[in-house]
């Protein structure tokens, strides 16, 4: 071809290689992309702004040029390639690679593969205006790219925006500097722009196909881009990191595609990765379900949510086997206070031989259970543990009680919030009664408060938190109070007293010391 | 199965400790295990925590070196992902998790949070029978 060669000689000598193909599509192209050829020498940045400038230009050639150039040049587009192609991948492609991602040489080294397709392509693009149009772009990109930059990345090209993708080959050539570069990555990209362009016009995703699919996403419905020069353009401004996710024109499958695309540059890790993402992803939603109170989006407050309920379900296993052990101990009393509404009534209300007085009826053995309670207080702290603990119930700051108990909203007379000061000392208790007459005992029967059944969402946890009243561990017990204060910050908060998370913590201790002390002293004995 | 389990071990220990005199504590104790335990045969061998706890519980060579074993294919298969997996991943809640869920040293994130569903699931069932056995019996 006549022109081709005269061309070729008027391109500038740096680009020899590529110039034959390029040189084609000018000429096909005609007068309007000859400028290409006169700022072939410039740096590449002008041949970015002349390919954007001259897209909508081209636009209006592609009544005139598209037709000689479909076919002839289209065949010599796919002998140029197939020639550049074979010289390509042998080629200086170290210096490509180090600019350029792996992508580029994936591209490079499918080319091979992909030239099958360019010939394909070329056939169809024979019949359809739009691949006119892409042609013309690709051709005019690549001729920028030829003139253009180093570290051009191959982008995935998505289906309908092959000019997308060619644009941003330029915006990556145009960041990139030094002229030396340019032979080896232009030739490379040239190469890796015909692949794509080859990749993306492909709707069936053949065999040969499937190299250039992999990094190019063609699953293309075989609509062609009809608006190749505004999503170019847009796409051109974008950066080409950026581009890949911001696919310009692209729908979710290409973004997908593209962002598959970049995984591949570390092929097996990231896809792995973001598998396992999914998949933990997937089972976190799962156990949102599982547990209560789960309604938080954040992933760290959901784990943290996650292993408070799993600390709360095996600290009530834990307290229903104590309560247990101690209610099989000695035969189970029919202690129920009358009012209460079923329930355990403290747990059996196992009465243990220090429990004398405890006739069963009415509400008179709570009463009975707290005088009883204060009078081995008085004597040996051990000892009222112990009989609270026979009973199946615990000791308890007043004001905790009481806010819980107004929590629950149900005036319980079972429930009695003593002020237990049991640090202060076993005479002590009877001083520190409050207003209510009752004695300083705190006497939470669980099971009453668990019968206030509200449908409160906080509630019923902090009912099965009251249900374990044993004590005999000291996590237990802690963590009991921690996670009352927890569940009812708001009401403990607003409470007389001024109740705080430290306070019932170190009286628990102090009660706890006392009764370790006593136990061990007890054990010994025996 | 869950209560069929659950309660023919509260039957052997009601019958175990009766004749002498137990410590509430130690009774306690043995409920606790049986509760435990049952709730592991419930979930089966399927799941890896159920496996853990039964193997702790039982304390069979056999049953431990088999799960050992299993352990040991699986975390060396996963060791790699273990350990960026603890790093990574909210490191200190993760690792609590682990501590929690019985078997739960040598999980990755995904199976550990799978485990820890399940172990949920089996804890409520538990926990719910129980409350419903110190129900009938305060009755």
């Amino acid at each position: 071809m006549q022109p081709t060669s005269r061309e070729m000689q008027g391109m500038p000598p740096s680009m020899p290689s590529m110039q034959p193909p390029q040189q084609q599509q000018q000429q096909i192209q005609g007068a309007g992309l000859q400028q290409f050829d006169d700022t072939g020498a410039s740096s590449h940045d002008d041949f970015f702004d002349q390919v954007l400038s001259s897209l909508p230009w081209a636009d209006l050639n592609h009544g005139n040029a598209k037709s000689p150039w479909d076919l002839p040049g289209g065949q010599k587009l796919e002998q140029a390639m197939g020639e550049e192609g074979l010289r390509y991948t042998a080629g200086p492609y170290d210096e490509s690679a180090l600019l350029a991602s792996r992508l580029r040489q994936h591209q490079i080294s499918a080319g091979a593969g992909g030239k099958p397709m360019v010939l394909q392509i070329n056939h169809q693009a024979a019949q359809q205006q739009q691949q006119q149009q892409q042609h013309m772009l690709l051709s005019a990109m690549g001729r920028s790219a030829v003139g253009g930059d180093s570290g051009l990345l191959p982008l995935p090209l998505s289906p309908g925006s092959v000019d997308s993708a060619d644009s941003r080959l330029l915006v990556d050539r145009s960041r990139n500097d030094a002229d030396p570069p340019f032979k080896s990555p232009t030739s490379s990209g040239g190469d890796g722009l015909y692949n794509g362009f080859a990749g993306s016009l492909q709707e069936a995703a053949q065999a040969a196909a499937a190299a250039n699919a992999q990094h190019f996403h063609i699953p293309q419905g075989g609509a062609l881009p009809t608006q190749n020069f505004g999503a170019a353009t847009a796409v051109g401004m974008g950066q080409t990191a950026a581009a890949s996710g911001a696919a310009g024109g692209g729908a979710a499958p290409p973004r997908q595609r593209v962002r598959a695309r970049r995984g591949q540059a570390t092929d097996p890790h990231s896809i792995a990765e973001r598998l396992r993402r999914e998949r933990i992803a997937e089972r976190m939603k799962a156990l949102q379900e599982l547990v209560p109170n789960a309604n938080k989006t954040d992933k760290a407050s959901m784990l943290d949510e996650i292993i408070d309920y799993v600390k709360f379900l095996q600290l009530q296993v834990l307290s229903m086997s104590r309560l247990g052990g101690a209610a099989a101990v000695a035969p189970l009393v029919a202690d129920v206070p009358s009012e209460a509404s079923g329930g355990r009534g403290g747990g059996g209300a196992g009465n243990q031989a220090a429990a004398t007085a405890a006739a069963p009826g009415g509400g008179d053995n709570l009463t009975l259970a707290e005088h009883q309670v204060a009078k081995l207080m008085e004597e040996d702290m051990g000892a009222a543990m112990q009989y609270l603990q026979g009973k199946g119930l615990c000791l308890m700051p007043i004001s905790l009680a009481s806010a819980i108990s107004t929590a629950t909203c149900h005036s319980r007379p079972g429930i009695h919030a003593g002020g237990g000061n049991p640090a202060a000392m076993p005479h002590a208790p009877a001083a520190n009664g409050d207003a209510p007459t009752s004695p300083n005992m705190s006497v939470l029967t669980g099971q009453s408060a668990m019968a206030n059944g509200d449908g409160d969402a906080a509630r019923p946890s902090a009912k099965d938190l009251l249900m374990w009243h044993n004590f005999n561990d000291d996590v237990t017990k802690l963590f009991l109070l921690e996670l009352l204060v927890k569940l009812c910050p708001a009401r403990l908060s607003s409470s007389r007293t001024g109740f705080g998370p430290g306070r019932p913590v170190s009286r628990i201790r102090t009660i706890k010391e006392n009764k370790e002390k006593n136990r061990c002293q007890r054990h010994h004995n025996l | 199965m869950l209560a069929l389990h659950f309660l023919r071990a509260l039957v052997r220990i009601n019958q175990t400790s009766d004749p002498s005199r137990c410590i509430v504590a130690q009774r306690s104790r043995r409920i606790k295990l049986a509760a435990y335990a049952s709730i592991a045969l419930a979930a089966g061998r399927r799941r890896a925590w159920s496996r853990a706890v039964l193997c702790s519980l039982h304390g069979r060579r056999a049953c431990r070196v088999r799960a050992l074993s299993r352990r040991r294919v699986s975390s060396g298969k996963k060791a790699k992902g273990v350990h960026p997996t603890e790093q990574r991943e909210g490191g200190g809640q993760v690792g609590e998790l682990r501590r929690l869920v019985p078997g739960g040293r040598s999980m990755e994130l995904c199976t550990l949070l799978e485990e820890a569903g399940s172990y949920i699931q089996c804890l409520t069932a538990q926990v719910q029978l129980m409350n419903m056995i110190a129900d009938s019996m305060s009755k």
